[in-house]
């Protein structure tokens, strides 16, 4: 009767979209870097853990207002302690352990025992309860029970819990935790000269020296000698404890050495990927960017014109030697194969829009690229480069949004250069987005005032502009210089020519709503 | 025709820019360096292909170059090219030298070296990637322009004698009425460059010679090119009709 109860629950919760929403809501908040509001949570949670530290810091020699004390217990332990049954509740997900091993049951006719379900789900979260951060969190709620003072240091645990909220902080035990082999063969060597040393000078000077009285004092003495701080609270006073305090400082200072170019090393060796993973994290929190594959005379030429981009893009590169020159010039570079599935996925598709920019020399990378984004989502903008006109249809059955020819442009400008070589300059002016001739769109939104007005009410004459058409609606057809007497209607799109300024006052004149 | 072309060089770039050039009715030379790209572009179907040695001003002096005719530097080199440029403009110092370059810095050489017009084959795609990421509508446009999709075009006319234009100023003519944008134009008698409606203080009279480009569709501009002609022609038309 109860195990019915609960299968059918545990049905009811599989079934539910809204359950799966908001626990998708949770977990995104408190664990996914690429959604929107957790650095708000996690600021949120610093701040806590700041000002309580503070409090309890604060307490030890002064006497705290009650609201301090209050907040201290209240607020910030009772949030944490919510804080660690949500972790624990979107850690993994009991009711499919039920739904599934019930299905199982029913497929077999085997008669379904909720007790083994019960013990998997906590087995799991057991092992989440068990894993070093979840019990940081745990204990991080304690310090809040006053009667026991020895609690209070638990409020360590409340520093240790910021590991959580600060990046800089992880990655820092990740580059460690890479050389974890080393690290811990040092430790061993450590451990072993220390307890050595500690038992020799004990037999030698337990008698003789006043200050080494147990075991303990004689391993305290041997690691503050071999890490070479040197107290001098306690010193050998024969000559065997000398000889002994010799080979441990000589073996002290190896160690340190190697300590430190393990860590070193470790830090070198992933730097670059350190970097490269702050560059895509910070590509991601953009709601628009662009990733630049390949880094030619094209990728040049597009960064070189694109001004305020920001963070807002990322160049990828095979070659290393490019990527440093891209570096050199100033640009967010990383080193890795635009082709690979794992290298794509690493952007933040479902959240943003991505737009991938195909633009190194050959067209089997190229077509390749634009695949692997595709196939990624389809909701990805691809701009491809083609080396020639026979590649298009090829891109084109990629899915490619729009393709870049280079050589057919070159076509078009060299016929225009010895055909109608008057208006070479011109056209070449318009094309590259001169000021001089540059192209602009204005958008009904950001100038509202000319709404319902007809194309012959504005004078673009006086404003040193040349109406070149209109498109109508978000999706319409683009109309060249159309009827004088339409009217603008909402979501219409203006294209007209002109100086930069002349547009911008334009804008400005029509979105205040000055009468002209 | 007699108009002629002369292409140095025919390997990656050059070879595909010379097969959009052969349905302009030029003569096409093609000179070449070596000796494979040469039979490359015989088997390409060009008949006039001269192997030589560019770096020679005595071979160079020999080719027949009027200074009417065009001559377009395509060397797979850039070194080379910037050099052929420099040695062609110093042997034929008023004819059109169109230079291909594809950087920043190449440009700005072929331009001291002293060619007429160089196209910087990124800058152009690379300004079309800006607006197919900021402006769609402009791009629509452009690429009409540069892909032949869709019928608008731009053309550059040359206003006739006793043309009705002859005198009018700028203002006076309704272009749209026919159709057809005035984008610019060289008003000769101020001087020989290229003036944008857009950023022009003045008012400019159309005469007899001046040049205006005019966007619009195909057969607007045709029509409208036809209308500029003297009246008499017109009347001829008319009879013949």
């Amino acid at each position: 009767m109860f195990s019915g109860l609960i299968v059918r629950f545990a049905f009811w919760l599989h079934g539910s979209g809204r359950y799966e929403k908001v626990k998708t809501l949770f977990r995104d908040n408190l664990s996914n870097s690429n959604s929107k509001y957790k650095k708000y949570v996690d600021s949120l949670m610093i701040f806590l853990i700041l000002t309580s530290v503070g409090i309890l810091v604060y307490e030890v020699r002064n006497s705290v207002p009650e609201w301090m004390d209050f907040y201290d217990i209240y607020i910030v332990s009772i949030l944490f302690f919510i804080e660690y049954i949500l972790r624990l509740w979107v850690d993994s997900d009991a009711h499919t352990v039920i739904v599934n091993d019930y299905n199982e049951c029913q497929f077999l006719h085997k008669p379904f025992v909720l007790s083994i379900s019960m013990k998997k789900i906590f087995k799991h979260k057991i092992s989440y309860m068990l894993s070093p951060s979840a019990i940081v969190d745990l204990l991080a709620i304690l310090p809040a029970y006053r009667p026991l003072s020895i609690l209070r240091i638990f409020v360590l645990f409340r520093v240790f819990k910021l590991l959580r909220y600060t990046r800089s902080i992880s990655h820092f035990i990740d580059v460690l935790s890479s050389k974890r082999f080393e690290l811990y063969t040092l430790l061993f060597l450590l451990v072993f000269i220390v307890f050595t040393a500690g038992i020799a000078i004990y037999v030698f000077e337990e008698t003789s020296n006043s200050s080494i009285e147990t075991l303990f004092d004689a391993f305290y003495w041997a690691m503050v000698t071999i890490s070479t701080v040197g107290y001098g609270d306690i010193s050998p006073v024969t000559d065997q404890g000398k000889a002994i305090s010799m080979v441990i400082i000589t073996s002290g200072i190896v160690i340190i050495s190697f300590a430190t170019s393990i860590i070193v090393s470790a830090f070198s060796e992933k730097l670059d990927e350190l970097k490269e993973n702050r560059i895509i994290e910070d590509v991601n929190k953009n709601k628009t960017f662009l990733v630049i594959c390949g880094y030619g005379q094209l990728a040049k030429m597009f960064l070189r014109q694109e001004e305020n981009m920001g963070t807002s893009y990322v160049v990828i590169d095979k070659d290393p030697m490019r990527v440093k020159q891209a570096i050199k010039d100033g640009y967010r570079a990383i080193n890795d194969d635009a082709s690979r599935y794992e290298v794509i996925s690493k952007f933040n598709v479902s959240y943003s829009q991505v737009t991938v920019l195909c633009l190194t020399n050959s067209d089997v990378e190229n077509i390749y690229i634009a695949l692997n984004a595709k196939s990624l989502s389809r909701k990805i903008k691809v701009v491809a480069r083609a080396t020639n006109s026979d590649m298009k249809k090829k891109f084109e059955l990629a899915g490619v949004d729009h393709i870049i020819t280079p050589s057919g442009v070159a076509n078009v400008m060299l016929n225009t250069a010895i055909s109608q070589p008057a208006m070479y300059n011109a056209i070449y002016a318009i094309l590259t987005g001169k000021d001089v001739a540059n192209i602009d769109e204005i958008h009904t939104y950001e100038c509202n005032k000319i709404i319902g007005l007809p194309i012959s009410a504005i004078d673009f004459k006086s404003h040193k502009m040349l109406f070149l058409g209109i498109q109508r609606g978000v999706d319409g057809d683009f109309v060249f210089n159309p009827d004088k007497n339409i009217i603008i209607e909402n979501d219409d799109i203006l294209l007209v020519m002109g100086l930069k300024v002349s547009i911008e006052y334009f804008r400005q004149l029509y979105a205040r709503g000055v009468s002209v | 025709m007699s108009r002629q072309a002369f292409v140095f060089g025919y390997a990656g770039q050059g070879s595909s820019l010379v097969a959009g050039l052969k349905s302009n009715q030029f003569k096409i030379h093609i000179i070449e360096t070596s000796e494979d790209r040469c039979r490359r572009a015989r088997a390409d179907g060009f008949l006039d292909v001269v192997m030589m040695d560019i770096l020679n001003d005595n071979e160079l002096n020999s080719l027949d170059i009027d200074p009417d005719d065009h001559i377009v530097c395509v060397m797979e080199d850039e070194h080379l090219n910037v050099f052929l440029t420099l040695s062609l403009r110093s042997l034929f110092p008023d004819t059109n030298i169109v230079a291909i370059s594809d950087s920043i810095y190449t440009t700005q050489k072929l331009k001291m070296a002293g060619a007429s017009k160089v196209i910087d084959i990124y800058k152009i795609s690379a300004n079309r990637i800006h607006n197919i990421l900021n402006k769609p509508v402009a791009t629509k446009l452009l690429d009409s322009f540069l892909l032949n999709k869709g019928d608008i075009s731009y053309r550059e006319i040359h206003i006739p004698n006793d043309s009705f234009l002859d005198g009018l100023m700028v203002d006076e003519v309704d272009f749209s009425k026919y159709g057809i944008l005035l984008v610019g134009l060289i008003d000769m008698e101020l001087s020989h460059k290229f003036i944008f409606t857009t950023t022009s203080h003045i008012e400019h009279k159309l005469d007899t010679g001046d040049v205006m480009v005019c966007i619009g569709r195909d057969d607007d501009v045709d029509r409208f090119e036809k209308l500029i002609k003297p009246i008499k022609v017109e009347q001829e038309e008319v009879c013949i009709k």
